[in-house]
């Protein structure tokens, strides 16, 4: 299973898109990591599952994402 | 003591608002959205849930939600952002001093155009009221869905429509109308600004402005969100847009427990209590107390009156010494009072859900006595 990281504009666009997808079957976490110093609100969203996928899943509701890294985030 | 001025804020408050508040107190010790420690997660998660049950409750999306101070707060960032640009701003004349008097001051500096719109007690007259001062540059109609003077419901979702029909903004006041109305966004409204602690049975200290989204709103306030921290410029999503420095996070959560106990009783039934006591109220009053209705008019549960020539503030400080808590006096609505031609303001009679019959007809024997 993929590891992947979500760096989101806000928290509120974190929770949503981590609701959204554990509604999905994507196990996720909100975490707090300064990665970006560009945009970030310092939130990022750890999710256990298929990156591409849950990018679609995001784009398709329209939340709002800055930046997928496939590494987990470390 | 009986609380009768409910419609200026809601009290007593539920019991389950009041743990909730007390709970808040402990558990909510953090800063939402700003920090990555157990506190702030936890205060975090806190104010989305709170985000989530308000915009459930309206039909939105929960970063459609902002948490104001109060409806005044709501109001005065909603006309002030969507009318930035200037362009031509209708309101009723029944509106709260909470957007008249924005209005009034954009166009005092000339940054807007403004139009007021009579209102009737039919609801098609109203309508074409606003139909009429519509004009080519018109950017947003406001307009209060109940009077907080007389409890006039008016012809929102048809002036909905008219906005809808032409792209202009409907910025409604739900101040008197979210909690016994089943408001939605879906009836046409674009900008729902509202109180917590009125109807909903939050805190005071809390208000809302709910959207959807289509128009912008320039932010009034600018400064720390939680998000973007390195830039100089606001940022411009919602919620953090409009929604700099720390929030009322135990607002925010009494709020939810507010909306959770309003859902848990029914908006039908709320309503049909509190316009229970309301007709109670007016059976009840002797022929020397006029009543501020109109048979053509629908209204939420509130009563103006006044009591013969006495004077309204003597009145209520009459009723004051006998127990009861009633608002009299032009209650912050100049246009409203100017519409209704009243001398000396009017008394108002506004219960709650936890008001009874009991109190009601004990309020009306003292006025019944009065001379």
């Amino acid at each position: 299973m993929t590891v992947c990281t979500v760096e989101m504009p806000s928290y509120t666009f974190a929770v949503k898109a981590e609701r959204l997808l554990r509604s999905r079957g994507y196990n996720c976490k909100v975490v707090r990591k300064e990665r970006s110093a560009n945009g970030s609100c310092g939130y990022m969203l750890h999710i256990y599952g298929h990156c591409r996928e849950a990018a679609e899943i995001l784009d398709k509701n329209a939340v709002p994402y800055k930046k997928f890294y496939d590494d987990g985030g470390a | 003591m009986i609380n009768f001025d409910n419609a200026a804020t809601t009290f007593p408050k539920p019991l389950s608002v009041r743990q909730a508040v007390a709970a808040a107190m402990k558990k909510y010790g953090g800063n939402a959205g700003r920090g990555g420690h157990v506190l702030a997660m936890r205060t975090s998660e806190a104010l989305y849930s709170a985000r989530e049950t308000v915009a459930s409750f309206f039909g939105a999306e929960p970063e459609n939600v902002i948490f104001t101070m109060n409806c005044t707060h709501a109001l005065n960032m909603a006309i002030q952002g969507v009318m930035n640009g200037g362009g031509h701003l209708i309101i009723s004349g029944m509106e709260h001093n909470s957007s008249a008097r924005p209005a009034a001051a954009m166009a005092l500096k000339r940054k807007i155009r403004l139009s007021i719109a009579e209102v009737y007690p039919e609801d098609e007259r109203t309508t074409e009221s606003f139909r009429s001062l519509i004009r080519d540059d018109t950017k947003a109609i406001v307009c209060t869905l109940a009077s907080n003077v007389t409890g006039q419901i008016l012809p929102y979702r048809e002036i909905a429509e008219l906005c809808r029909e032409r792209g202009i903004c409907f910025i409604a006041d739900g101040a008197q109308a979210c909690g016994v109305l089943d408001v939605k966004m879906s009836d046409g409204i674009n900008i729902l600004c509202t109180a917590g602690h009125k109807g909903l049975y939050g805190i005071t200290g809390t208000g809302l402005l709910v959207t959807d989204g289509k128009f912008s709103i320039a932010p009034i306030i600018q400064g720390g969100t939680g998000s973007n921290s390195l830039s100089l410029l606001q940022p411009d999503i919602l919620p953090d847009s409009l929604e700099s420095g720390t929030p009322n996070i135990i607002g925010a959560v009494s709020v939810k427990a507010g909306i959770d106990f309003v859902k848990k009783n029914g908006i039908r039934h709320i309503f049909s209590h509190e316009d229970r006591l309301c007709r109670l109220f007016m059976a009840e009053v002797n022929d020397n107390v006029r009543i501020y209705r109109d048979k053509a008019a629908d209204y939420v549960p509130i009563v103006a009156f006044n009591i013969g020539d006495i004077p309204s503030e003597r009145a209520a400080a009459y009723l004051a010494e006998k127990g009861f808590c009633l608002r009299a006096g032009y209650h912050c609505a100049a246009l409203a009072h100017a519409s209704l031609g009243t001398k000396g303001g009017i008394v108002r009679f506004a219960p709650s859900v936890f008001s009874t019959q009991q109190d009601v007809l004990r309020l009306t024997e003292v006025i019944n006595n009065m001379k």
